[in-house]
């Protein structure tokens, strides 16, 4: 029977990895997923879970040592965030290029400089053409949710191509919440054991992986990736209609809230969507059409989806917790764009950079701008300071 | 694009063949490198002392050596590149690079 | 929806406080909780503050709390010593639980910052007599009880729960103690 327990972010992604079975570690802590590896190496050692933990000296190691692990025929568990993530891109882009379905937990903090060990997406915004699935989670529930979801997508056939979980350092990283846990036997029957489909290790069976490829057939290998991530599209749909019927608790690659009627609606990603959601409640108390949309699957890009959440709706606010700098949007803002009719006024918010609260007034505050009439052409900054020039001003001494 | 997508997605796999995705070989050809040898050891086995310090330096793991046996040392031709190393490191100079047009 | 901030200098359990209150309402009273905890850049005897937020039914908002409907303050040098308002985004109904022996420092909160109902007990004299260390956080939960965000009966529960059989025993002690010696103005 399932049970309540309180658990933050880090617990509940933990949990999932456990009832997964994974069998090699080879995590680095980093601010704020430090208590992943640190319970992981807790449960190896009071012997609860039965995996090889390895002390790992950074996280381009964490991230060989699990393509290497994951090679031999087992899941192996790592994670990570911010610098560390940025440390890893070598290697993730070998984990995708040589189809090593790894499911990993991101825990997103801003990349530095400046320094910061608070959330926002530009970490893992980095990793977006790295040949990885994304997924972005609302809340602790959904970290839990989401990662045994990853397994099925990640290991499917069609698809075999690694997952990162995306989760908001320290909003959902260290935020204690209610989450309805299921037993293991419950999971087992959900996420069987793991079978490599493709590329393995065996000394019996021998193979060559990641060998020098020629040019005459690396475009074909990306297409063969690009294949990967289309079929992704259709797995994840499967996957989480198989997830509601097992545990019955919806998910969609793309989730709509109060959108099919609204006048405007608000884009968000992470942990912010429960946020935009109140909001729309209030304002809907308050008479004002307004809708929500959060984006689940982030990689690949479920176009198709987004096009149906959005309707006919003609104002869209995309909130972006990255800056996207130089691009003539956010990336959320420029897939959102691509996906949409040229009618349709679609504008560029950024808000939530490296801890910056998103609260209600901020999503507020985005429906206001959205509601002006003369659309801006630029970036939003929300919650931006009146005199961003002037920070940290000192007096001149040459 | 799109329709060879759509073919791709929709083609079931052929039954004798197992489909590896990514680049990972199963099939392992070695290359005679040997074929790119434009000259080649010959060793003076009145002087060598049967030391094996060629077979230390040797890159492609090529030298033999076979303790009071004659001869003391043996080649494996296929995977000799050439390259000189041992004749540079003999300490008794009793390998010398030949023309491999030469040798006989 | 009632909304918490936990005031509080760090070594005094302060994100752990939040935490215990929201195994309380959520397992042991069937309701909603989340924290919201606001990690900085940590040391001891530095101020802390962390968020909870309650319901009914689940709870959408993922942010900090603004508008605090109760106010928990560990230590009562917050304001003096750190400069904290813990005034901000209260408004005439919120309540304040206030780690202090002195009414009249109680009484000074309250017309500093107009709250109209505080309830205040010595928290850390009650840790340091029933745990042995003066760490105010199982003792404040006690008074904080008498709010009624949760019962003195789950805020017992959840300590044990949080701290295993021994260590667990003597918080809820000093939550009971505590709840049983607090005053209100």
């Amino acid at each position: 029977m399932s049970h309540y327990k309180m658990l933050d972010g880090n617990a509940a992604a933990v949990e999932a990895m456990k009832m997964a079975r994974v069998k090699v570690i080879s995590a680095y802590p980093i601010t704020p997923q430090s208590s992943i590896s640190e319970k992981l190496s807790d449960l190896v050692d009071a012997g609860e879970l039965d995996a090889k933990y390895i002390r790992v000296e950074s996280e381009h190691t964490a991230m060989s040592c699990a393509v290497g692990a994951q090679l031999t025929g087992v899941r192996a568990a790592t994670a990570t965030s911010s610098v560390g993530l940025a440390l890893m891109h070598e290697i993730l882009n070998v984990a995708s290029g040589c189809r090593v379905p790894i499911v990993m937990p991101v825990v997103n903090r801003s990349l530095a400089s400046p320094w910061s060990l608070w959330c926002d997406h530009q970490d893992s915004m980095a990793e977006r053409d790295s040949g990885w699935l994304q997924f972005y989670c609302e809340n602790v529930q959904d970290v839990f949710d989401t990662l045994l979801c990853a397994y099925r997508i990640a290991e499917d056939r069609r698809v075999q191509t690694p997952v990162m979980v995306c989760l908001d350092g320290f909003f959902l990283s260290h935020s204690m919440q209610k989450v309805l846990l299921p037993e293991q036997d419950e999971v087992d029957g959900f996420l069987e054991e793991y079978i490599p489909k493709n590329a393995y290790l065996n000394p019996a069976d021998p193979m060559v992986i990641n060998d020098l490829t020629p040019t005459d057939e690396i475009t074909e290998m990306k297409f063969q990736q690009a294949v990967g991530f289309a079929q992704a599209k259709v797995v994840a749909g499967e996957v989480f209609a198989d997830f509601e019927k097992e545990f019955g608790r919806h998910k969609g690659v793309v989730e709509g809230y109060r959108a099919e009627d609204a006048d405007a609606i608000i884009i968000t990603q992470g942990s912010m969507s429960g946020t935009a959601k109140y909001v729309v409640d209030k304002l809907r108390e308050g008479g004002q059409k307004v809708g929500a949309v959060k984006i689940v699957m982030f990689r690949p890009f479920p176009h198709e989806a987004l096009r149906q959440a959005c309707g006919s709706v003609k104002k869209i606010a995309v909130l972006d917790r990255t800056a996207g700098l130089g691009a003539q949007g956010t990336p959320l803002w420029l897939e959102t764009k691509a996906a949409l009719d040229g009618d349709v006024d679609v504008r560029s918010y950024v808000g939530g950079l490296a801890g910056r609260d998103i609260s209600p007034m901020t999503i507020q505050k985005v429906f206001e701008d959205l509601h002006q009439e003369a659309p801006c052409d630029e970036v939003n900054w929300i919650d931006c300071k009146d005199d961003p020039m002037h920070l940290r001003e000192v007096p001149l001494h040459v | 694009m799109r329709v060879q997508l759509e073919q791709l997605m929709t083609t079931p796999k052929s039954s004798e063949y197992k489909t590896i995705l990514g680049p990972c070989a199963y099939v392992f050809t070695s290359s005679n490198t040997g074929s790119w040898r434009i000259e080649r050891p010959r060793v003076d086995f009145s002087t060598c002392i049967q030391c094996g310090t060629c077979r230390m330096y040797c890159p492609a793991d090529v030298i033999t050596i076979h303790k009071g046996q004659q001869p003391p040392l043996e080649f494996q031709w296929d995977y000799c590149k050439g390259c000189g190393i041992c004749a540079n490191e003999c300490p008794k100079h009793c390998i010398q690079m030949i023309s491999e047009r030469s040798a006989e | 929806m009632k909304q918490l901030k936990f005031y509080g200098l760090g070594g005094q359990g302060v994100v752990t406080a939040a935490k215990i209150l929201s195994v309380a309402v959520s397992i042991h009273e069937g309701r909603y909780a989340i924290t919201v905890p606001a990690y900085g850049h940590e040391r001891r005897g530095a101020p802390v503050y962390t968020d909870v937020m309650v319901d009914q039914k689940p709870i959408q908002v993922n942010c900090f709390v603004y508008e605090p409907d109760i106010v928990v303050v560990l230590d009562e040098f917050i304001v003096e010593k750190h400069g904290i308002d813990v005034g901000r985004g209260k408004d005439e109904d919120t309540v304040l639980v206030l780690n202090t022996a002195s009414g009249e420092t109680a009484q000074r909160y309250a017309d500093q910052f107009g709250f109209q109902t505080v309830y205040y007990v010595d928290a850390t004299q009650v840790a340091l007599d029933t745990i042995g260390k003066g760490i105010p956080n199982g003792s404040m939960l006690g008074a904080l009880a008498h709010t009624g965000i949760a019962s003195i009966g789950s805020v017992e529960s959840a300590l044990e729960e949080f701290f295993g059989k021994k260590a667990g025993e003597k918080n809820a002690r000093a939550a009971r103690t505590a709840y049983d010696n607090t005053k209100k103005l």
